[in-house]
């Protein structure tokens, strides 16, 4: 199956990539794909932003957060995919390539219509998002090197202080 | 801060010439070290050691520039931290070097977590995975100083549930000592690690299977990495720091053809 957009969840926001290029057989594929990703010069042609939609502010960033790890699509990602992703119908199917099957499912949800393949169904998925993820900073091009980096620290913190339940600050009293 | 190991005499630091960015200790008695990040801090009471920059060369100070100040260095526990004892035991390669960015699975309290930024340095990144809310709060206690930490409380079975907080990775280091590690340090590898990337990964025999002799269970380790696409690279005990521990190595093959 042709994959024809996928979908890349960062610390910065979600990003929505067209899949230009793609092989004939199976095979080549893998191989070409494993081969390319590598090279930002190579998979910068095999891939396109159509659209990066930054999160407005650290809240918003850890809501989304809890969101994906839950495998749960927050209405700004529902709204980014139907304003960029085609129409997909019976005629024309638009496959989506999504890491997460849960999200791939919540997705599915809302756009009946749209195809999802996810990282278990497809090597070729795992590859090409791996690829983004490697070449995130350069293919997301608002970007400065180091503000993802900056925006994971920040969002590091507040995803796992919620998820310690009792305070970051106190100390348990031990009692002997 | 205390002047050394003992008191007066003189400590001179060299760097560890294998790894870039350990370095060792000669005084009495020699101790690895690494360079403090967060120049008079100890992050678990561990000892500290400040020489002269003058009297160190650019070279092991990671090429940074050196004013004519103090530099403060860590001593590493080879008892306390796996990857010190793996080091000391004769590891060849540990894929961890100033600048690398590093996926470490099984963070606890992040005492070893610290050497590891200490290591990297500035322009490096430590993606710290801890499931245990209790060492996970000593983990964000220690990031809070330590900017190149990213701490992560959060299962190291799921890594699609810390997508949004990880980049791709130079190496993977792996002590979460549960059953199905070679399959958990996989999936990871799979989603995170660049192709020819580090495995370092810390094995205590008890852990996997308690019935089996030690060895038996090292080799169904690594040939269970080897089905992860992690070609091995070498083992080594960490006697006489653990018992029935040791550290095996690889690298990240990902391509199946």
């Amino acid at each position: 199956m042709s994959i024809d957009y996928l979908l890349h969840e960062s610390s910065v926001g979600y990003a929505i990539f067209q899949v230009i290029h793609q092989a004939d057989t199976v095979g080549n594929r893998l191989r070409e794909v494993q081969d390319s990703v590598q090279d930002l010069a190579k998979f910068g042609k095999m891939v396109k932003l159509v659209s990066f939609a930054p999160f407005s502010g650290a809240a918003q960033a850890l809501e989304n957060a809890n969101e994906v790890s839950e495998g749960l699509a927050s209405d700004f990602l529902l709204s980014l995919l139907e304003v960029n992703l085609p129409q997909s119908g019976k005629k024309n199917k638009i496959t989506l390539g999504v890491a997460d099957k849960n999200l791939a499912g919540a997705i599915k949800g809302a756009f009946p219509g749209l195809e999802c393949e996810t990282g278990d169904t497809s090597e070729i998925v795992m590859d090409m998002l791996r690829g983004i993820r490697q070449h995130a900073h350069k293919l997301l091009k608002q970007l400065q090197e180091r503000d993802v980096e900056r925006a994971q620290l920040g969002l590091g913190h507040a995803y796992s202080r919620a998820r310690v339940k009792f305070s970051v600050q106190k100390n348990d009293n031990h009692i002997i | 801060v205390r002047g050394g190991a003992k008191g007066g005499a003189k400590t001179i630091i060299e760097p560890y010439t294998r790894f870039p960015g350990v370095f060792l200790a000669r005084g009495k008695e020699d101790m690895l070290v690494t360079k403090n990040l967060t120049p008079g801090e100890s992050v678990y009471g561990e000892k500290r050691i400040s020489v002269e920059s003058s009297s160190i060369d650019k070279s092991i100070t990671n090429g940074d520039a050196t004013p004519a100040t103090k530099t403060e260095y860590r001593v590493w526990n080879p008892f306390r931290s796996k990857l010190a004892a793996g080091i000391l035991g004769g590891l060849d390669e540990i894929f961890i070097k100033p600048g690398a960015k590093v996926l470490y699975l099984g963070a606890a309290s992040g005492t070893s977590v610290s050497h590891v930024a200490d290591i990297v340095g500035p322009t490096g990144t430590v993606f710290a995975v801890e499931f245990s809310h209790r060492s996970g709060r000593d983990l964000i206690n220690m990031a809070t100083h330590r900017t190149n930490v990213i701490p992560i409380v959060e299962d190291a079975r799921h890594p699609l549930k810390y997508r949004m907080l990880v980049s791709m990775v130079d190496t993977i280091f792996a002590d979460v000592a549960q059953p199905d590690q070679a399959r958990i340090v996989g999936i990871n590898a799979h989603m995170y690690l660049k192709v020819g990337g580090g495995v370092v990964v810390s094995i205590k025999a008890n852990c996997i299977d308690s019935t089996a002799p030690a060895e038996q269970v090292f080799a169904r380790e690594v040939q269970k990495m080897k089905e992860e696409r992690i070609k091995p690279f070498e083992q080594v005990t960490l006697e006489p720091f653990e018992r029935d521990h040791c550290i095996v190595t690889g690298k990240y093959v990902r391509s199946m053809t």
